[in-house]
């Protein structure tokens, strides 16, 4: 029914693979590219991943969130996670896809630069929050997870979506 | 047929249908028809020449649209038993306001969306208690006044095009203009020297917070019922009218689309955004002359619309909603055309790139980080796979007459 680029179409196999171990969900990652970076989501909330389609342009919203595509029937707003924070903007590729989550039932797609894979990070390889960030209120930063050969900035997606100001330990002005 | 399904009435050939089973087809049908005007508008279908393929695509499109009344059909049921619970309380409200009240109940049979059935009985007592508690007078007054000690309220439902029409009416004082008016200008809703018609003064005592009730009784008078009201009248895409002749009575009408599950909708384009209007809300559509379009100084700016003499004011959607930059317009782009919607403060002049057709869409809520919308009563899914918002005019016009 939907046609999805080859990047997709191999990280949703691994997400098939994925789900058939429920018992270690909860240690399971989707990772993406946001520029030289690598990020996480925990797999449990990813329901699908797709390509790049028509994003329809919604009024009211602020610029992070680019509109909404029509995925068979649902209507999904799209987060250009780039633009979430603060990055600078980025002209969609091939590469490009959007995962769409299921975030307090209700769906959202996050627009990335890229999937990487389904990993299998432990809660003892990841550095939990507490270090990171500066302060007070929920952090975006869930944790590091350590890989082998680099690190992977886990994501906590209900405040991702939220509409708060990101303490992303960045400075970025001082509102 | 298994034990779980549908139980057949042995009396009058009724079944009884789990509501869910009904919404899953409803769904389904939506699916069907997005599916179908998704096929038949296909872009690789551009440039040939079909005929046959022109008349199936036509039979199959009746068909469509008479499969999706049908299962909107399946979903009707009689306003009946919301009514049925309202007069149950009847006898209550006579206890607590001390008055003696015959109610009539007229048009139950008149069909309603079982989804729009489930959520009018709040609003509708609270309209009721209104009418018991401050529309009739004690019965000392009435009969002062000369009127039977009785007092009298109808509660009658009717079809009206694709809306049902429910009428609560008493025979009560009516609304007194002075004393609304007072608190209305206290308020802010009006200025000091300002005599609004009566239509959009009675319209404030269902304002949130607005009440005139001097004491505050156990029933009404303290605002809080009228948030329900207009909550769940928003959901449901309804208005209220207000009616009332001093001595008389007052009539509150609510006004609610039969049927939620599919919106007959105008489709129209403004720059690269796509909005969806009822079809029941666009009073006129209009080409403006270089002339039509004076802007006020003196009320900064604000654009107006000269139809046949009259002025309209305008509300341009890219000034409305945030984040819609007026993109410049070519100088040999079409001009625009003026939709003139019928709001309940007036019309109001939306000046709009194109308007591209007029369609059954299929509405779905703004959940999540969308439900922040202002002015939106959902999205609205095209035949084409787009995505248009659908425009609440009410709350457009609300404060559109703004810059």
């Amino acid at each position: 029914m939907m046609n999805q680029t080859t990047p997709a179409t191999a990280s949703q196999d691994a997400l098939m693979a994925a789900d058939l171990e429920t018992d270690t969900i909860a240690d399971m990652y989707l990772t993406f590219d946001i520029g030289p970076e690598e990020y996480g989501v925990g797999i449990a909330g990813v329901t699908e991943i797709v390509g790049m389609q028509r994003i329809m342009p919604i009024p009211d919203m602020p610029d992070y969130l680019k509109g909404v595509i029509n995925l068979r029937g649902k209507v999904i707003p799209l987060m250009d996670v780039r633009l979430r924070f603060g990055i600078v903007e980025r002209s969609y590729d091939d590469r490009t896809v959007i995962i769409v989550m299921e975030v307090g039932d209700a769906p959202i797609g996050l627009i990335v630069d890229g999937v990487r894979e389904v990993r299998e990070i432990a809660a003892s390889q990841i550095d939990s929050h507490a270090q990171f960030g500066r302060g007070q209120g929920r952090q975006v930063i869930a944790g590091i997870g350590r890989l082998d050969g680099g690190v992977a900035v886990l994501l906590d997606p209900s405040v991702l979506v939220s509409d708060g100001d990101l303490a992303l330990g960045r400075d970025k002005g001082v509102d | 047929m298994s034990a779980a399904g549908p139980e057949i009435a042995p009396e009058g050939g009724l079944m009884r249908v789990p509501s869910e089973r009904i919404g899953r087809l409803m769904d389904l049908v939506a699916e069907l028809s997005l599916s179908v005007a998704e096929t038949v508008r296909s872009p690789d279908l551009v440039g040939l020449e079909l005929s046959h393929f022109e008349t199936a695509v036509h039979r199959l499109m009746m068909i469509v649209r008479e499969v999706q009344d049908a299962a909107t059909d399946m979903r009707l049921v009689p306003v009946d038993e919301v009514f049925k619970r309202l007069r149950r309380m009847l006898r209550e409200l006579e206890r607590q306001t001390g008055k003696k009240i015959e109610m009539d109940i007229q048009g139950a049979e008149t069909q309603i969306d079982k989804l729009v059935a489930d959520r009018l009985y709040d609003p509708l007592l609270h309209v009721l208690r209104n009418a018991a508690d401050h529309g009739l007078e004690p019965p000392q007054d009435r009969v002062a006044a000369g009127k039977p000690e009785i007092g009298s309220i109808i509660l009658s439902a009717a079809q009206v095009g694709s809306e049902v029409r429910i009428v609560v009416e008493d025979n009560g004082r009516g609304l007194d203009r002075e004393r609304i008016l007072h608190k209305a200008r206290e308020r802010g809703f009006f200025g000091p020297d300002e005599e609004p018609e009566p239509a959009a003064l009675w319209k404030v005592i269902f304002e949130p917070g607005f009440s005139t009730a001097e004491n505050v009784s156990n029933l009404s008078g303290r605002g809080v019922g009228m948030d329900v009201l207009n909550t769940t009248m928003a959901a449901l895409r309804g208005r209220i009218v207000v009616d009332s002749a001093a001595g008389q009575g007052t009539r509150v009408s609510l006004h609610i689309p039969v049927s939620l599950a599919f919106l007959d909708c105008i489709i129209l384009r403004l720059g690269p955004r796509l909005f969806a209007v009822p079809v029941d809300m666009v009073a006129e559509i209009a080409c403006p002359g270089p002339h039509d379009l004076p802007k006020l100084s003196a009320g900064g700016g604000q654009e107006l619309f000269r139809l046949r003499g009259g002025s309209i004011p305008v509300c341009r959607l890219e000034n409305f909603f945030d984040g819609m930059q007026a993109e410049p317009r070519s100088m040999d782009a079409p001009p625009q055309v003026i939709v003139v919607f019928q709001t309940s403060n007036g019309p109001l002049a939306v000046p709009v790139d194109e308007i591209l057709d007029r369609q059954q869409v299929v509405m779905k809520p703004l959940v999540g980080r969308l439900a922040q919308v202002r002015a939106s009563y959902g999205c609205a899914l095209l035949g084409t796979g787009e995505v248009a918002l659908v425009l609440d005019c009410e709350r457009l016009g609300a404060v559109g007459g703004l810059p």
